[in-house]
C-alpha cells in the first residue's frame, strides 16, 4: 500500500459501510461520549487551555481519526481520557462517559486502573520506547496480564500473547526477546499486540505510526484493519497525517487550537470538507493522480492558548472566508449542510457578516 | 561469557604490564637520588655509595633492572624498601586491610544512603525535603575532604572530646580481642564519616537524575496506562533501569579503593595505602612506589572485569561475545 496516495484512491480501500454516510447511528452502542470537555494546564502564572468544549461521540466499531497540527490538543485529549495527566498541574472538566455509565474524568486512580487495558488500551507515539530496555517482552506482557487477572499461569499468558503476536505478523521468538533485539516496525507491532491483551472496547492510537517509514506504516495500518474485523474493536486514531486517517478510519474530527472544528465521515469530508480549516488542510496535501495543483500552505500560526479565545472563532485570523462576526462571536458545532456531520463555522450558520 | 572473561583477563594483564614499564620509566626519569637520601646530605663516601647501589641493584643498566624487578614481581617479590629496609610486600600487606576497611565501609555507606536519598527526592521533587537534601548534597560536593575532616576533628575531638582524632587503634591501651575491634570501630567513625559525606553527593545526584529521567520515559507511561500499580512500576521497572549508572559509579569506586584516600588518611593519621604512597614519593623509595603502583594497577584491572560482568547481568543490551 502507498500511504501517500490520492484521497480519492483511499476511499476504495474503505469498508463499504464507512462509505455510506447515511448509515444510521440509531441503535448503535455508544462507547465513548465526550461532552463539553476542557483541559487546562496550570502553572504559577499561566493557564493554557489546551482543549476547550470538546464534544464527540464514538460508537461501537467506529474508527475515529482525530486530526490536527502539532499543539492542537490531540494528545492532551487522549491523555486526559486515560487519566494520565499530572493531577497537580491540570484542570479537567466536562464529561467523558465510557460505555454508558462511567465518567472517565471523575474516576479515582484505582477505578481507572481497573478500566485501563481491560477496557481502554493505548499505543503511544514512540512505540520504540514503549518497552523497558532491560526487561524481556514476555515480562511486560506477564506483568500487565497479572495486574488485571492475578493468578493466571505463565503458560496461559504465553499462549494468549503468542496468538496476538501472530495477529500482528510477528514470529513466536519475539516473545522472549529484549526490545533492542527488534526493529522499530517490530516494536510497533509488539506495542499493538500488547494493547490487545484483553480485547479492549476502545483502542487509542496516539501517533502510533508516525515514527515509521511509509512502507511499514502502510503494512501496520492494513494489519490494524484486518485485526479490527476479527476483534470488532473501536478505535481513536490520533494523527497529523491525513493519509493515515484516509487509510484507516471511517470518521474523523478536525482539531484546531484545542477545539473540534469539524466532524464527520472520512468518505464525505475528504470529498467535501465544510470548514475552511479542513479545506485548507486538504489543500496542503498532495494528490498522486489527477492534475497537479499548487500545494497551499495556511498563512499565520496557532493562537496563544493562554489568551482569551472564548469570544471568537479560533481559526478566524488565518481564515480567508472570515468576516466581522467571526472575530466577535464563537461558532459552535452545528449539523453540517449534508446532515452527516457537524461543523463549527458561521458560513453554515447564518453567515459571517 | 567465559571467553569474554578470559579475553578481558589477558588484556588486563597486558595493561598491568604496560603500567609497570611506564612506572619504571617515570621513576627513572624523576629527579633525585635515593642513595643520597639513605646516606644523608653530608656523607659522600664513594665506597658506601657503591655498596648501597649494589645492594639495591642500582649499579646495573636500566633494562636489566626492569627485567629483574619484573621477574621478581611475577614471583611475588616486590623488592625491599630503600627507606625502611623491609620487604615491600609486607609493608603493603599491613596497609591494605586498614585501607579496604575504611574505603569499603564508607563506599557502601555512601552508596546506600546517597542512593536512598536520591530516590526519595526524585519521587518528591519540589518538596521541602527535596530542597533540603539537594542543598546539603551540593554543599558537601563542594567541600574539600581534608577540610571537612579537620572540622570534624575540631568539633568531635577538640571541643566535645567524644572521639579519638588519630590512628586506627589506641596504641597506649594495647587492647586485645573484642576490645580491639571496638577500639578500631571508634577510631573509624570520623574518617568514615568524612569519606561518606564527601562521596554521598555523587550517588545522590546520579540516583535522583536517573530516576527522574527513567520516570519520564515512554515505557513508564505505557505501564501506567496499562493499569499496573505505581509501586510495582517503580520497584520493578524504574528501579532496574535507573540503577545502571549507580552500578558503574560504584564499580569505579571499588576499582580505586585499594589506592586509598591520601588526604583523609593524612588528616586522621590512618595507616593506609594512601599515606604509604605519599611517604614513598617524598622519600624517593622506588621499590615501594613500584610495588604500590603494581598492586593498584592489578586491582583496577581486576575490578573493571568484575564491573563489566556485573553490568552485563543487569543490562541485557550489553552482551559479551
Amino acid at each position: 500500500m502507498q500511504p501517500t496516495t490520492n484521497n480519492q484512491d483511499k476511499l476504495q480501500d474503505l469498508k463499504p459501510e464507512a462509505l455510506d454516510p447515511q448509515v444510521s447511528e440509531a441503535g448503535r452502542e455508544e462507547v465513548l461520549r465526550i461532552q463539553d470537555m476542557n483541559v487546562t494546564y496550570v502553572n504559577r502564572n499561566k493557564k493554557v487551555k489546551a482543549v476547550r468544549h470538546a464534544s464527540l461521540t464514538i460508537y461501537k466499531g467506529d474508527s475515529m481519526g482525530l486530526i490536527g497540527e502539532s499543539g492542537s490538543g490531540k494528545s492532551t485529549l487522549a491523555m486526559a481520557l486515560l487519566g494520565l495527566l499530572p493531577k497537580k498541574s491540570t484542570l479537567i472538566d466536562g464529561e467523558a462517559i465510557f460505555m454508558g455509565d462511567k465518567n472517565l474524568l471523575t474516576l479515582s486512580n484505582k477505578e481507572l486502573n481497573q478500566l485501563r487495558w481491560t477496557e481502554i488500551a493505548v499505543v503511544f507515539q514512540k512505540a520504540m520506547n514503549s518497552l523497558s530496555p532491560v526487561h524481556r517482552i514476555s515480562t511486560v506482557f506477564e506483568d500487565i496480564y497479572l495486574a488485571h487477572k492475578p493468578g493466571t499461569s505463565k503458560q496461559d499468558i504465553r499462549k494468549i500473547s503468542l496468538a496476538l503476536l501472530d495477529l500482528v505478523n510477528l514470529p513466536e521468538r519475539v516473545y522472549t526477546l529484549y526490545p533492542h533485539e527488534l526493529s522499530g516496525g517490530m516494536l510497533q507491532r509488539v506495542a499493538i499486540a500488547m494493547s490487545l491483551l484483553f480485547s479492549p472496547q476502545l483502542l487509542i492510537f496516539d501517533e502510533a505510526t508516525t515514527a515509521l517509514d511509509v512502507v511499514t506504516q502502510g503494512q501496520i495500518l492494513k494489519e490494524i484493519q484486518n485485526m479490527e474485523e476479527k476483534l470488532s474493536t473501536t478505535r481513536i486514531m490520533i494523527t497529523h497525517d491525513m493519509s493515515v486517517v484516509a487509510a484507516s478510519c471511517n470518521k474523523m474530527a478536525v482539531l484546531y487550537a484545542g477545539e473540534i472544528l469539524e466532524f464527520g465521515y472520512v468518505s464525505q469530508l475528504m470529498k467535501t470538507p465544510y470548514h475552511p480549516y479542513t479545506q485548507a488542510l486538504l489543500a496542503s496535501f498532495p494528490a498522486l493522480h489527477g492534475e497537479k495543483k499548487q500545494l497551499e500552505s495556511i498563512p499565520g500560526f496557532l493562537p496563544d492558548l493562554s489568551s482569551d479565545l472564548s469570544a471568537r472563532c479560533v481559526f478566524a485570523p488565518r481564515c480567508k472566508n472570515a468576516g466581522p462576526r467571526c472575530h466577535k462571536e464563537k461558532p459552535y458545532l452545528k449539523p453540517s449542510p449534508c446532515g452527516c456531520g457537524e461543523v463549527a463555522c458561521f458560513m453554515y450558520d447564518g453567515g459571517v457578516e | 561469557m567465559s571467553r569474554f572473561v578470559l579475553r578481558r583477563l589477558i588484556s588486563g594483564f597486558l595493561t598491568v604490564l604496560t603500567v609497570f614499564v611506564i612506572n619504571f620509566m617515570i621513576i627513572q626519569a624523576a629527579p633525585g637520588d635515593p642513595v643520597k637520601t639513605i646516606m644523608g646530605k653530608e656523607t659522600d663516601d664513594p665506597q658506601l655509595r657503591m655498596a648501597l647501589e649494589a645492594k639495591f641493584g642500582l649499579d646495573k643498566p636500566w633494562p636489566e633492572r626492569l627485567w629483574n624487578q619484573f621477574s621478581a614481581a611475577m614471583q611475588g617479590d616486590l623488592g625491599t624498601s630503600i627507606i625502611y629496609n623491609r620487604p615491600v610486600g609486607d609493608m603493603i600487606k599491613e596497609r591494605v586491610l586498614p585501607t579496604v576497611l575504611l574505603g569499603l565501609t564508607s563506599a557502601i555507606l555512601a552508596l546506600v544512603i546517597g542512593t536512598a536519598l536520591g530516590i526519595f527526592c526524585a519521587r518528591r521533587e519540589g518538596s521541602f525535603l527535596d530542597g533540603l537534601f539537594s542543598t546539603v548534597s551540593y554543599t558537601l560536593d563542594a567541600m574539600p575532604s581534608f577540610w571537612l575532616g579537620l572540622m570534624l576533628i575540631i568539633l568531635f575531638c577538640s571541643q566535645l572530646r567524644w572521639l579519638p582524632a588519630q590512628g586506627m587503634v589506641n596504641v597506649r591501651a594495647g587492647y586485645e580481642g573484642w576490645d580491639k575491634v571496638i577500639d578500631v570501630l571508634i577510631h573509624m567513625i570520623l574518617p568514615t564519616l568524612t569519606l561518606t559525606l564527601i562521596s554521598m553527593p555523587g550517588y545522590f545526584r546520579i540516583a535522583k537524575s536517573s530516576i527522574q529521567q527513567v520516570t519520564s520515559e515512554d515505557f513508564i507511561l505505557t505501564l501506567r496506562a496499562a493499569g499496573i500499580d505505581d509501586g510495582k512500576i517503580f520497584r520493578k521497572y524504574i528501579f532496574k533501569n535507573a540503577i545502571l549508572p549507580t552500578i558503574t559509579m560504584f564499580g569505579i569506586t571499588l576499582a580505586f579503593l585499594i589506592t586509598g584516600v591520601t588526604l583523609v588518611e593524612i588528616v586522621f593519621s590512618w595507616p593506609g595505602m594512601g599515606r604509604l604512597t605519599m611517604t614513598a614519593i617524598n622519600q624517593l623509595d622506588y621499590p615501594t612506589l613500584m610495588g604500590v603502583y603494581l598492586i593498584m594497577s592489578i586491582s583496577v584491572a581486576v575490578m573493571m572485569v568484575v564491573v563489566d560482568i556485573v553490568y552485563a547481568l543487569f543490562d541485557p543490551r550489553i552482551r559479551y561475545n
